[in-house]
């Protein structure tokens, strides 16, 4: 009986292609992409026929809930002699500053919850508790206590997430929302004064699940302290 | 990983230089690339947000009633957005538990010229002029053939002007250069067109009950932009309209 010899084969393929054409991937993703960025909730924005693109920078989201709260975040035009840091200090500083205009328990940062606040992504907390939320930075797991918070998923009872926000017509008595809107625009970084006048400034992103009803409180709110223009985040919908 | 074959059998000269193969295996390298990527894919987004632009008017009392520009009752269309009620609670889709929207409309005042309130306020339920319509497009009460019955002048011309655009009418739309001052040239002639005051255009005013979706709510604004309409509003309810439109849903119970 004669064997059948198999001929030995080499089981090496050579990969150098298929790196290639991974390398190409890559690179074409790391250059189109924009990192998602942490935001407390959820939101999917309506779809819209609209295609003018969100701007980069120079404007403020307002995130909104389904359940009525309200978070900011500072998009801020960092080519300018405006840094994200300058930026939100000079901030925190104006807010603190019209709050203790109507308010008996003054709030008072020092230096370190400037710090942190300068590096926060979105933030939406009372300003009464603030100091308390901004001293978490240091604390071990600080940041995933922060998240938390702002996501409304702490167990201490007291921790308010969102930022105060209620129908408040009166312009002479701002709710905190209010405080922070006016804050934004009398801080002294001009580029960001024009676009909240010109109405690219601000940005509400809402779920199109949300009842009018809170859309209409931002809104109304905004409406308020004379800021009659500002955009609706949406998401693309080709034209029927 | 890498390997260095020195060919063997056959003759071999003596003195000849030794023909190695280097061969570098590349799978660990395609393995670490891919999962670079699936980080790339899940963590970042490529899709931009667009945005709708939204102008509110002051709300400022007016103390001159004379300098409010009123809009003349023939042109105005109010749409009202309302979730779909059920007896006690509001109708949710099977499908996806959003809860579903209607939109109804009215031309005018409410309740016509003669008002829904007769003396002493009391509400005249015949002068109820709300109707039901859809967000369906090919429905005849739809309220994109609604808008564009009555915004027909503008949208002819808007029409026409597209026609001349697609022929080349404003230059050649062959290069990508000629393209965009096409466009540039189109969208000029199109503002010129809505803002046209010798066409008859409608105001129309949008109102939403507390209980619609916000994203009702950008459909319809977005059937402002699909149908050039220049002068819309988003405005409060009014005890007029609230009362006309519990009238009507209590008059189409069960529709």
């Amino acid at each position: 009986m004669g064997r059948v010899k198999i001929a030995k084969k080499s089981t090496f393929i050579d990969m150098t292609a298929m790196s290639d054409v991974t390398v190409l991937l890559l690179t074409f993703f790391m250059l189109t992409s924009t990192f998602l960025s942490k935001e407390p909730t959820t939101v999917i924005t309506p779809p819209s026929v609209s295609t003018e693109k969100v701007q980069e920078t120079n404007f403020v989201q307002v995130l909104v809930s389904p359940e009525g709260k309200v978070w900011l975040t500072m998009n801020n035009d960092t080519s300018s002699a405006w840094s994200n840091e300058k930026m939100r200090m000079a901030l925190l500083d104006k807010v603190s500053e019209i709050y203790n205009e109507s308010h008996k328990n003054q709030v008072k940062f020092t230096p370190a919850q400037k710090q942190t606040f300068a590096k926060l992504g979105s933030f939406g907390v009372p300003l009464a508790q603030m100091g308390e939320f901004l001293d978490l930075a240091d604390q071990q797991e600080g940041q995933t206590k922060m998240d938390k918070w702002l996501s409304g998923e702490d167990e201490n009872p007291n921790h308010v997430t969102g930022i105060p926000i209620n129908w408040n017509s009166d312009e002479a008595k701002p709710n905190e929302f209010q405080m922070w809107m006016k804050a934004l625009r009398q801080t002294e970084n001009d580029n960001l004064a024009q676009a909240i006048k010109d109405g690219t400034g601000v940005a509400i992103k809402g779920d199109q699940n949300t009842s009018f009803d809170i859309i209409h409180m931002v809104m109304d709110n905004l409406q308020t302290i004379h800021m009659n223009k500002f955009t609706f985040l949406t998401a693309l919908k080709a034209e029927e | 990983m890498a390997e260095i074959q020195e060919k063997s059998g056959g003759k071999q000269k003596k003195g000849a230089q030794k023909k190695m193969h280097i061969r570098v295996d590349f799978t660990p390298m395609v393995d670490m690339n891919m999962l670079l990527i699936t980080f790339f894919m899940l963590c970042t987004t490529m899709i931009k947000s667009q945005t709708l632009t939204i102008a509110l008017p002051s709300n400022e009392k007016v103390e001159n009633q004379e300098n409010m520009s009123q809009a003349s009752a023939d042109d105005a269309v109010t749409i009202i957005i309302d979730a779909k009620r059920k007896a006690g609670s509001f109708d949710v889709d099977s499908v996806n538990g959003k809860v579903v929207n209607e939109v109804y409309y009215y031309f005018g005042k409410p309740g016509g010229d003669a008002g829904m309130f007769g003396a002493g306020g009391t509400i005249i339920t015949e002068n109820n002029n709300l109707k039901k319509s859809s967000f369906d497009l090919n429905d005849k009460e739809g309220i994109r053939k609604i808008i564009q019955d009555r915004n027909k002048e503008v949208l002819t011309e808007i029409n026409a002007l597209k026609k001349k655009y697609q022929d080349g009418g404003f230059g050649s739309l062959e290069t990508k250069d000629g393209r965009e001052k096409a466009q540039e040239a189109y969208n000029a002639a199109a503002a010129e067109i809505r803002k046209n005051e010798n066409l008859k255009k409608p105001v129309v005013i949008i109102k939403s009950t507390p209980q619609a979706s916000f994203g009702s709510l950008v459909e319809v604004l977005d059937e402002m932009q699909i149908n050039s309409i220049s002068k819309y509003q988003i405005d409060n309810m009014t005890r007029a309209d609230s009362v006309m439109l519990i009238d009507f849903q209590n008059a189409h119970h069960g529709n």
